[in-house]
């Protein structure tokens, strides 16, 4: 249905994102849609298929709470078995949750999420080795060409909203450090080597910082958090960050790499005067310290699930082609932020396997299912706009036949 | 005067008999070897089939060029392979003498009570799997290393230049221990085997000229194993060389040719197991060509582990009975 | 006045005293290198022993205390969720050993069998092949199982079975051909002249013969097999739930130990702890017992 855009689907520019949508003024017009929504349901759940139309990015048109009700009702009644994914490990935390409830509220259905980093997931997914994979930068054009014509095309739907925290190890210092993009580049192009060196010290006069080497810690694997931390340095330093914004980074000789952020995350740990991105939940649920870092508005922001969300509220409007949201301004955005993306195939193969695929994405991105795990595990929810225009994509995935899979 | 089974047919053609059981006994035998081999065989197409790709585009540079830099088409594997080298040498350097003074003590020193139970324990670490020496050394030795043994050999040892840089803990040399700690119990259990089967006639003629016990190990049992515990050194060196887990988690895997022990390194299996699944096209290939190359170094090492300890075996053993 | 005569000078005495004092002070210079040489062999043995103590030592520290009923009940949780396991991984072990065994066993002691009847060229290639083969580093060996099973028929606990077993194979081959080497010709030849047929003189003399051996090749290899990883990582996947189906991809108590060995969560490494006190535990317990077993039927031979 068309009409004005509601109170939670605008967000105010500059300020937190209105993400509840029981707030203020929103409520009469939930009622409203509720009571035509109540009887419009009996007539739409006879039928197998619902219709949508819309193809803006910003204004959902398929959320009602009832529908959404429907829809997660029937996500838990996917047919039974086993579904292999894999991928990036940012999102890790947040899909073994999910999933883990997923299969205590469906226990014929089972996900096997195995993160092995974005790149690897993405190469599973061209070989076919994966109902569907999770990688924190969708595939570009040069990926997508490797996945076989036949296949057909391929969907990139936002499945979590996370950051990245610059987690660091520094015996003695117990004050939290601000950071900024010029000095994080130096430090991670080996251009400052010193904990003491003036970049530092500048930016955190009242701390005591050690004379002693940095140690970058970093990913030894194709990693989509590298992608989005690369694509913050480039942003924040565009003349003088020189190694790119890639999944695969050529760091210095002098950093320490280890496969998946749970490592990076453990060897910060086990090395004093080391420091390394890793996403924020696994900074928060070790105790590990982290950073204040600048934005591009000038303010120095410590990391957590409101400042990440003010950071992505900068841009709503995301899709597979357009989808960097690091150092957008704001006065609370924390500038190293990120979408993470689950890539599956529109067409599917087999109607069970797609089916499970749709239905599991579907409950995982949406409210009322996976999405109420996330603010625990420091992620944020999907803005509504995101999670209806998900619902949209997923309800063009076909089976063989071109059977709809995704069904209320 | 019955025989066992049906009758056997008398000798036929040369002399063989060719009762079909016995024929098909062995043709059941001969199929059997020929599925080895056929495997092997398959093993060997497959990788190379899949490593060609490399060599057709990219030549042999690749194989001796020290730039990794895959996304800007730079294969260089050189780092990769001087790690091998470097961390099998700090284990092979460390193993050998440690290696033989553990074989002579627990040959001739140790008091005999305690000597089979001393030995067994040590020989038995050899069959402890390499990812538990990869977690203790990852979780204990490495702050160790970081805190306490990198400081020390920095400022005692700083003068040669192969100390530079901040202490880690994990990096080259903490590989390269953990791997000594690995093969020292096959060094040590290979060793005192063939130790312990100098005749003894010798050993005593010797002490009968009055020579002293380390004049008797030095001028008769070392040189009497000699061929034995080469086969020793070698089997040590080839098992360190092909070590992938452990070395893959204490390394740092860093892909530059390190400049200091303590630096951050890789070596080839830790390169395929950090990177294998991402790749595709010419980075698989070239990933499963580096695997080729390690698999010719350590497949040589290997065969000539194995011939040396088979060939001094017989060697001691015909020496024993007199022949 | 008395004169005191000297004896005359006697060459012959004062060379036997140039001769001793020389043999005295070589004795004492080479019982010093001796003992210092001696000594270092000692401090050798004792640099061997500590690390290799040290491992078990931490394994027990810090793997026993993982050890719980729900450790050995439960599959592996999410981070957060508590009571987790590693059941998951125990059961993917057993079911790819398994299935490792119970095709190697047969091939390869067929194969050792071959190669100790025969000495033809063919068997002596097969020979060379075999030793060549357990020299091919493992993750090779991961690859060759990803490109032969897994690019044709995704991960699964038989490409990680296929995996482990072209490792065990030449190990029962060459372990089975030196058990049946070591049975002695004239029990063959006896049995020969009763007129049996080869397959039975195989089946009934040198088979029971030589189980000594065969079970401590076997057990050895086993232990081997156990204790690989990077073949699994190529070829299993690893799976958060219980999988009994070797079709479906599978976890493994190697696997487990790699991947939570570098976790920030506490209870992640735990859990590798006592994955890695289990592994040691049960490869231990197969050395050991492949070592008893053979003594004990050695003794009973005799």
């Amino acid at each position: 249905m068309g009409g004005p855009s509601g109170a939670y689907e605008t967000i105010p520019k500059g300020g937190a994102p209105v993400n509840n949508p029981k707030s203020g003024g929103a409520r009469r017009r939930i009622l409203a849609l509720l009571a035509i929504g109540t009887a419009g349901a009996a007539l739409l759940s006879a039928c197998s298929s619902s219709s949508n139309t819309s193809t803006s990015t910003t204004a959902g048109s398929g959320g009602t709470t009832a529908d959404n009700a429907a829809y997660l009702a029937a996500d838990l009644k996917a047919p039974g078995g086993s579904l292999n994914a894999s991928g990036s490990t940012f999102v890790q935390p947040f899909f073994n949750a999910a999933f883990y409830k997923y299969t205590s509220l469906n226990q014929a259905l089972q996900v096997n999420y195995q993160g092995v980093g974005s790149g690897a997931g993405i190469t599973a997914f061209e070989g076919g080795t994966v109902a569907f994979a999770a990688s924190d930068v969708p595939m570009n054009a040069t990926e997508l060409a490797k996945v076989p014509a036949s296949s057909g095309a391929v969907l990139q739907i936002p499945d979590t909203l996370g950051g990245v925290s610059m987690a660091y190890n520094l015996p003695g210092v117990s004050q939290r450090l601000r950071l900024d993009g010029p000095t994080l580049a130096g430090i991670f192009d080996g251009s400052i080597t010193m904990w003491n060196a003036p970049q530092i010290t500048a930016l955190n006069p009242r701390v005591t910082l050690p004379a002693h080497a940095i140690t970058p810690e970093v990913r030894a694997d194709s990693s989509g958090t590298t992608y989005i931390f690369s694509d913050y340095l480039k942003t924040a330093n565009p003349t003088t960050w020189t190694l790119g914004a890639s999944k695969t980074i050529a760091w210095p000789p002098t950093a320490v790499q280890t496969p998946k952020n749970s490592g990076v995350a453990a060897s910060i740990q086990s090395s004093p005067y080391s420091i390394g991105y890793v996403e924020l939940s696994y900074a928060i649920q070790n105790k590990m310290s982290y950073a204040a870092v600048k934005n591009a508005s000038g303010a120095y922001v410590v990391p957590t699930s409101t400042t990440v969300a003010a950071d992505a509220s900068q841009k709503p409007a995301v899709s597979a082609t357009d989808f960097s949201i690091v150092d957008q301004g704001g006065a609370t955005s924390y500038p190293i932020a990120g979408y993470s993306w689950a890539i599956l195939l529109q067409k599917q193969a087999n109607n069970t396997t797609g089916a499970q695929v749709v239905k599991v994405l579907d409950w995982t991105t949406h409210d009322g299912g996976g999405q109420e795990l996330a603010p625990s595990l420091h992620y944020v929810p999907l803005p509504t706009a995101v999670q209806s225009r998900n619902r949209t994509q997923l309800l063009t995935v076909t089976g063989p036949g071109g059977k709809v899979l995704l069904t209320k | 005067m019955t025989s066992v089974g049906t009758a056997l047919p008398g000798p036929r053609g040369r002399g063989r008999r060719f009762s079909l059981p016995d024929n098909g006994y062995r043709a059941g035998l001969y199929a059997v070897a020929l599925l080895v081999a056929a495997l092997a065989v398959w093993f060997l197409v497959a990788i190379v089939i899949q490593a060609v790709p490399a060599f057709s585009t990219l030549g042999f540079s690749w194989i001796v060029s020290k730039t990794w830099n895959p996304a800007h088409g730079q294969f260089g594997i050189l780092p990769f392979i001087l790690g091998t080298l470097e961390t099998t040498a700090i284990a092979v350097v460390l193993a050998v003498p440690i290696g033989l003074g553990t074989a002579v003590a627990l040959a001739f020193l140790v008091p005999a009570r305690i000597r089979p139970a001393l030995s067994t324990t040590v020989e038995l670490l050899a069959a402890v799997p390499s990812v538990v020496y990869g977690l203790w050394g990852l979780i204990v030795l490495a702050p160790v290393f970081h805190n306490t043994v990198e400081p020390f050999l920095t400022t005692a040892f700083g003068w040669t230049g192969l100390f530079g840089g901040p202490s880690r803990g994990v990096g080259l040399l903490l590989a390269g221990v953990i791997l000594f700690v690995m093969i020292v119990p096959t060094m040590v259990a290979v060793s005192r085997d063939v130790i312990a089967v100098v005749p003894t006639e010798q050993v005593e003629g010797a002490v009968a000229l009055g020579a002293t016990r380390w004049q008797v190990l030095r001028k008769v049992v070392l040189p009497g194993a000699r061929t034995g515990i080469l086969g020793a050194f070698t089997l040590a060196t080839g098992r360190a060389l092909g070590e992938t887990v452990a070395v893959a988690m204490v390394i740092g895997n860093s892909p530059y040719i390190a400049h200091s022990l303590k630096a951050p390194a890789a070596t080839v299996p830790s390169l395929i197991v950090n990177n294998f699944g991402e790749s595709t096209g010419t980075e698989l290939s070239v990933l499963i060509g580096a695997g080729l190359v390690l698999l010719v170094i350590g497949v040589l090492v290997n065969s000539a582990a194995r011939w040396l300890v088979w060939s001094t075996g017989t060697r001691s053993a015909g020496l024993e009975l007199g022949r | 006045m008395t004169v005191v005569l000297e004896p005359p000078a006697d060459p012959t005495l004062e060379r036997r005293a140039a001769i001793q004092a020389a043999a005295a002070s070589s004795l004492r210079r080479r019982k010093v290198s001796s003992s210092v040489a001696l000594g270092v062999c000692w401090l050798f043995l004792a640099i061997a022993v500590v690390p290799l103590v040290a491992v078990v030592y931490y394994v027990l520290a810090k793997g026993l205390p993982a050890w719980s009923t729900d450790f050995f009940t439960q599959p592996t949780k999410p981070e957060g969720v508590a009571a987790g396991g590693v059941w998951n991984a125990i059961v993917g072990t057993m079911v790819i050993t398994a299935i490792a065994v119970a095709v190697t066993v047969p091939v390869g002691l067929l194969c050792g069998l071959y190669l100790a009847e025969s000495d033809s060229g063919v068997a002596a290639t097969l020979r060379f092949t075999a030793d060549v083969m357990t020299g091919i580093p493992s993750i090779t060996v991961g690859i060759f199982g990803y490109i032969a099973i897994v690019r044709n028929f995704g991960y699964s606990g038989y490409a990680g079975a296929f995996a482990i077993g072209f490792i065990m194979l030449p190990v029962i081959t060459r372990a089975g051909e030196t058990a049946f080497r070591g049975v002695p010709h004239s029990l063959n030849e006896a049995a020969m002249a009763l007129g049996a047929r080869k397959a039975t003189v195989a089946r009934r003399i040198v088979l029971p013969t030589a189980l000594p051996g065969v079970i401590t090749g076997v057990l050895l290899a086993v232990a081997r097999g156990l204790g690989e990883t990077a073949p699994l990582l190529l070829t299993i996947f690893g799976n958060q739930f219980l999988q009994w189906s070797p079709s479906k991809p599978m976890e493994a108590l190697p696997i487990l130990i790699y991947n939570d060995s570098s976790q920030p969560y506490a209870d992640q490494v735990q859990l590798a702890w006592g994955a890695a006190l289990l592994l040691m535990v049960v490869v231990l317990v197969l050395s050991i017992g492949s070592r008893l077993l053979a003594a004990h039927l050695q003794k009973e031979r005799r």
